[in-house]
C-alpha cells in the first residue's frame, strides 16, 4: 500500500470504534468504498456510499457495497430524519460546496455524524505562509492551488468554533499528530495533523434548558 | 487522486453465432391483471450458454418496446444484423454465455412470435385484434414467470433490461422477490412522466387515424403502415439526444440533392427517420404498439398509495440502477429516485450515472464504462 492510501485509511480505525454492530452507515464521499467495505467486515453495518464519480461507484460495486452516485445535498434530502445510525464524512466536508448545509442535513438524517479532516491550523502550513508566503505542498496537499481539492481547507480551531456556534454537541474526539498515528492532545490545533469528531445534534430540549 | 484501480484486462471475447429461436406453448389459460383472460400463451425465446445442473446460472433479459427475442448472434448468414444487445452477450462478454444462461423472450403483446393482438385466438379462430386483453407490464412478468418454470429454474442469476426492459426487471422484484438473485435495470424509472406519455399518445393518435386501421381489424399486410411509421419516426427521436443528432447529421444535406418537390426528403436526418419508420413498419405490428405503449403509460409504482417505498418494500435482491445524462425520455431523476426509495427502505442499491450523449438509446450502445459495471456487478 502506498504512503498516500496508507493515509488515507488513518482513521478507521476510530470511525470503526464509533459505529455500533449492524448499524446504518451513510459514507458520503465514499470513493473507492474501502471504508464502508473496511465497516462491514468488522461491524457488519449496513453501509451506503455516495459519490460523484462513475469510477468509485464502479470500484463500490467491485466491492459489494452499495453506492449512489449523485449529489451529496440533494440526497440527503431524501431521506427523512433519522434515517441512519451514522453519517460519516471523512475527508469530505473540505470538498463540500455547502459545508454547512450538508452537516446540518448530516444531523438531521444521522443520528450521530462523524467528521475526520486535515487540519490546516497545522504548525507546518503556518510556517509555509508565514516564511515563504505560499501554501503547502506534500503527499497531502499534493496539487498546486489551481487544480487541487480540497478546496476549502480549515482549521479545528474554526471547526470547532461551528459545532460551537450551530450547537452541535462534540461527543467524542480523537486529534492525530504530525504523522497521522501517535494521539496529539497538546494545542491541537497547532499540533494535530488530523482531526476526528463524533458528533451529535444538540437535542431541542437540552438547549431550551 | 492517484489510487484508481486497475479494471479487469480485456479477456478474450466470443460471439455466441448461430441460434435458433424457439417456441414456449403455455397451454392453459392465462389471466391478466385486468382480468381478461386467453386460452393459451406462447412465448418466443432464444437462449445461449448452458444452464448447469443446480440450474443457478440462468440470467433473463428483457427487451424494450421494440426489442423482441433476439439479442444475440445471429440466425443465418443472410442476416446483416446481430441481436439487439451482441455486444453485451456471449463467451466474455459481460452478460458472458460461458458462464451463465441466457434467457430473453419477445414479450406478452408483443409480435415477433409471442402471443399478442396480431396472434389467433384459438377459441373463435380469428385474431384477437383489440378482444386482446388489456396489457400490463406485470402481465409481461408473469408471462416470463411460466417460461422461467419451464426450464426448471427457481431462482435467477440475475434479470436485466433497459427502458421498458427496466421497468419490467423492477417488477420482477416486486412479484417474484424470492426468484432473483440480482438485477440490473438500465434507462428506466418507476412511472412515465407526463412527457411520454404525451409523445406515447401522439404516437397512438397517428396509427389510429390512419384510415387503414379500421378499429384494429386490419389484415396483416394492410395496416395502418403510414401512422405507424410516423408514430416511430417521432418515438426515435425520443430515444436519440439533442446532442447526438447534431453530431450525427447536422443539417447535412443528401448527397446531390436535387429535390424537385418542395417536401422531398432535404436533410440527412429526415432520410434516417424516415427509413427507421420504414423498416419498424415491416417488422411491427400496430396494434402490439398501441399495448406495449398503453401497458407503459400505465406502469406506475407509485401505485395507488402514491408510495413508490409501499411498492419496493418486499424487494430482497441486490440491484444496480443505470440512468443516463442525455437520456430525456427516462430522465436521470426518474431511475434516481427507485435507488433513493430502495435505500430508504435500506436495500442493497446502486445507482450509476452516465455521461453519454445517445440519449435513451444509450443503454444500447457499447461504452467502457457501462461495460465494467455489468461485468462487475453481475460476477460479485
Amino acid at each position: 500500500m502506498n504512503a498516500n492510501a496508507k493515509k488515507r485509511q488513518v482513521d478507521f480505525q476510530i470511525i470503526a470504534e464509533w459505529v455500533h454492530e449492524g448499524d446504518r452507515v451513510l459514507d458520503l464521499g465514499c470513493g473507492r468504498g474501502v471504508l464502508l467495505e473496511y465497516l462491514k467486515q468488522k461491524k457488519s453495518v449496513y453501509g451506503v456510499g455516495v459519490d460523484i464519480d462513475t469510477d468509485k461507484i464502479l470500484s463500490c460495486v467491485k466491492r459489494g457495497v452499495p453506492a449512489y452516485q449523485g449529489d451529496i445535498l440533494a440526497l440527503l434530502a431524501t431521506f427523512p430524519d433519522d434515517a441512519f445510525d451514522r453519517v460519516i464524512f471523512s475527508r469530505t466536508v473540505e470538498e463540500l460546496e455547502a459545508p454547512d448545509l450538508t452537516l446540518a442535513e448530516g444531523l438531521r438524517v444521522g443520528k450521530r455524524v462523524t467528521v475526520g479532516f486535515v487540519n490546516h491550523g497545522f504548525w507546518l502550513n503556518r510556517l509555509n505562509y508565514l516564511f515563504k508566503g505560499q501554501r503547502t505542498l506534500n503527499e497531502v496537499y499534493r496539487l498546486p492551488w489551481y487544480q487541487s481539492l480540497p478546496a476549502n481547507a480549515f482549521s479545528v480551531r474554526e471547526f470547532e468554533q461551528f459545532c460551537e456556534e450551530r450547537l452541535i454537541t462534540i461527543e467524542n474526539r480523537v486529534y492525530l499528530g504530525a504523522n497521522w498515528e501517535a494521539e496529539a492532545k497538546f494545542l491541537p490545533n497547532v499540533f494535530a495533523g488530523y482531526a476526528i469528531y463524533d458528533l451529535s445534534r444538540a437535542s431541542s430540549v437540552d438547549s431550551a434548558v | 487522486m492517484n489510487d484508481s484501480e486497475q479494471t479487469t484486462p480485456n479477456q478474450y471475447e466470443g460471439e455466441v453465432g448461430f441460434v435458433e429461436f424457439e417456441d414456449f406453448v403455455y397451454s392453459k389459460p392465462f389471466h391478466f391483471a385486468s382480468g381478461g383472460m386467453i386460452p393459451e400463451l406462447t412465448l418466443r425465446y432464444e437462449t445461449y450458454g448452458h444452464l448447469n445442473d443446480e440450474k443457478s446460472n440462468a440470467i433473463l433479459i428483457c427487451h424494450a418496446l421494440s426489442g423482441d427475442h433476439h439479442c444475440a448472434g445471429v440466425h443465418s448468414m443472410d442476416e446483416r444484423k446481430q441481436g439487439w444487445w451482441n455486444f453485451m452477450v456471449g463467451p466474455g462478454k459481460p452478460i458472458d454465455t460461458s458462464r451463465y444462461f441466457v434467457i430473453c423472450s419477445n414479450v406478452l403483446g408483443g409480435c415477433q412470435g409471442s402471443t399478442g393482438p396480431g396472434s389467433v385466438n384459438p377459441e373463435t379462430g380469428q385474431p384477437y385484434n383489440l378482444d386482446f386483453p388489456k396489457l400490463t407490464v406485470q402481465d409481461m412478468v408473469k408471462a416470463q414467470s411460466l417460461l422461467v418454470d419451464h426450464f426448471g429454474v427457481d431462482r435467477l442469476h440475475a434479470v436485466i433490461g433497459g427502458s421498458m426492459g427496466g421497468m419490467q426487471t423492477l417488477q420482477w422484484n416486486i412479484d417474484f422477490p424470492e426468484r432473483v438473485g440480482r438485477y440490473i435495470a438500465l434507462a428506466c424509472g418507476a412511472r412515465h412522466t407526463a412527457q411520454a406519455i404525451a409523445f406515447n399518445d401522439t404516437g397512438r393518435q397517428a396509427i389510429i387515424t390512419d384510415p387503414n386501421w379500421m378499429q384494429g381489424r386490419y389484415e396483416p399486410d394492410a395496416g395502418p403502415a403510414h401512422g405507424l411509421a410516423v408514430a416511430r419516426m417521432m418515438a426515435h427521436i425520443t430515444y436519440l439526444s439533442d446532442v447526438g443528432m447534431e453530431a450525427k447529421f447536422g443539417r447535412k444535406r443528401r448527397s446531390g440533392d436535387q429535390s424537385k418537390e418542395h417536401f422531398d426528403v432535404e436533410f440527412e436526418v429526415e432520410s434516417y427517420l424516415r427509413y427507421q419508420g420504414q423498416s419498424f413498419v415491416t417488422r411491427f405490428d400496430a396494434n402490439t404498439y398501441l399495448y406495449l405503449t398503453k401497458a407503459l403509460d400505465r406502469f406506475d409504482l407509485f401505485g395507488e398509495d402514491k408510495s413508490l417505498d409501499s411498492s419496493l418494500k418486499g424487494v430482497t435482491a441486490p440491484g444496480l440502477v443505470i440512468g443516463f445524462t442525455s437520456d430525456w425520455l427516462y430522465p436521470p431523476q426518474g431511475n434516481r429516485e427507485v435507488v433513493e426509495a430502495l435505500l430508504r427502505l435500506g436495500k442493497d442499491a446502486t445507482y450509476a450515472e452516465l455521461a453519454m450523449d445517445f440519449g435513451h438509446d444509450s443503454f444500447l450502445v457499447r461504452a467502457p464504462k457501462l461495460y465494467d459495471l455489468i461485468r462487475t456487478f453481475l460476477s460479485r
